[in-house]
């Protein structure tokens, strides 16, 4: 007998009208409320917690007496409003963002150990709602604009490393792909560097992946030893964000310098 | 202090408000709408139009750091009103409103625009 998908199970407690906590192997936690998920933690994404954290507006100790004081079923996340440590609509993006964010890595979990947990709550308490199927679109929807954005996995769990030089002249950036680049060492992968600059994952992953489009970090390609997964479908010159169908202008005075040394040392010759 | 629904909801009560809808950037996630038949198309939309304003105003402009207020497009029938909300941590949330051309005073729209998005996130 086939085990079932975490798709399957993740559908049958909504369609059970299932309240309480699903736990899915090691990596996470779906909360349901009458059927309906209010709230995803991964192991891999940054909670509310973490993220109201990054942002300064409470510290960790501030974070765990609130916790204790809402003690069990209680609502966290009213607490921390009536504390003016943030608005409700920001409460509710936070958790609908963090939600998401967590759903997109744990639903493509493989792990189908999975257990209920009847009536458990999350101490935030409950602010947005999601229906299963939703959610899922939803995850398919990102990951589809991450394949638009640049077409490879192959960034997405390597340590990200900005180019010495960059393409052309000039550059736009957003302000993440800016903090990227200035937190990226070589060795932290996208992931890691959500988690330290305190920021979606997702979101990194697809600055990542915009980065890699507008040839500004490595890649396969630009690596001193190109080793390309024969999986990988070809990088996107044409219809890259930027492109236009015409064959990419380098003006760079770099390649004039170049071609003028080479003169001079052919006519040395 | 507001919640996402009620920033809907208030939005809608601006004379002449055809749809609302909020928009995650980042993502270009439709977060909620009111009055809009496709959300799934009218985010992605609105997301791209947007992120197409801020680089052709980046490089246009020799204003360093600056922020956009709000985008306003007019067109036959309606008026397209995008405000970004600057989130703690992603971002921006783009609330947008269509209103109709012949009852809406822009003025006037503009104004409770900011005052609902000044709600939403003060805290």
């Amino acid at each position: 007998m086939a085990a079932p998908t975490l798709d399957a199970v993740l559908t049958g407690l909504a369609q059970d009208e299932a309240t309480g906590s699903l736990r899915v192997g090691k990596e996470g936690t779906v909360y349901y409320v009458r059927g309906r998920v209010s709230y995803v933690e991964c192991a891999a994404t940054p909670g509310v917690e973490e993220l109201l954290g990054a942002s300064g507006r409470i510290s960790a100790n501030g974070m765990r007496h609130a916790r204790q004081e809402s003690g069990s079923g209680g609502d966290g996340g009213a607490l921390l409003v009536d504390r003016g440590v943030l608005s409700r609509g920001e409460l509710e993006f936070c958790m609908l963002s963090a939600t998401l964010d967590a759903a997109f890595f744990l639903l493509t979990s493989r792990t189908v150990r999975t257990r209920f947990r009847e009536s458990d709550a999350h101490w935030l308490g409950v602010h947005w709602f999601f229906d299963v199927p939703g959610l899922l679109r939803e995850c398919a929807r990102r990951r589809a604009r991450l394949e638009r954005a640049w077409p490879s996995e192959e960034l997405d769990a390597r340590p990200v490393t900005p180019l010495r030089q960059i393409p052309g002249t000039h550059a736009l950036l957003t302000r993440l792909q800016w903090e990227l680049l200035l937190a990226a060492d070589s060795t932290a992968t996208p992931v890691e560097l959500a988690r330290r600059l305190g920021r979606p994952a997702y979101s990194t992953l697809l600055a990542v992946r915009e980065l890699a489009a507008a040839g500004l970090v490595m890649t396969g390609e630009t690596a001193a030893l190109p080793k390309r997964t024969p999986k990988s479908p070809a990088p996107p010159r044409e219809p890259g964000p930027a492109g236009s169908g015409l064959p990419q202008v380098n003006g760079d005075a770099t390649d004039v310098n170049l071609l003028l040394r080479l003169r001079d040392a052919l006519e040395a010759l | 202090m507001i919640g996402i629904e009620d920033c809907l909801s208030e939005a809608m009560s601006i004379p002449g408000a055809l749809g609302a809808i909020l928009v995650d950037h980042t993502s270009g996630m439709a977060v909620a709408g009111k009055g809009i038949p496709d959300p799934g198309r009218a985010a992605a939309g609105l997301s791209e139009a947007y992120r197409a304003t801020l680089d052709g105003i980046a490089m246009a402009s020799q204003e360093t750091g600056f922020r956009i207020e709000d985008v306003i497009v007019t067109t036959g029938s309606a008026y397209h009103l995008v405000r970004p909300m600057e989130m703690m941590f992603d971002g921006p949330l783009l609330l947008c409103v269509r209103l109709d051309v012949e009852r809406s005073n822009l003025a006037l729209a503009r104004r409770r625009l900011r005052t609902i998005t000044d709600e939403l996130v003060a805290s």
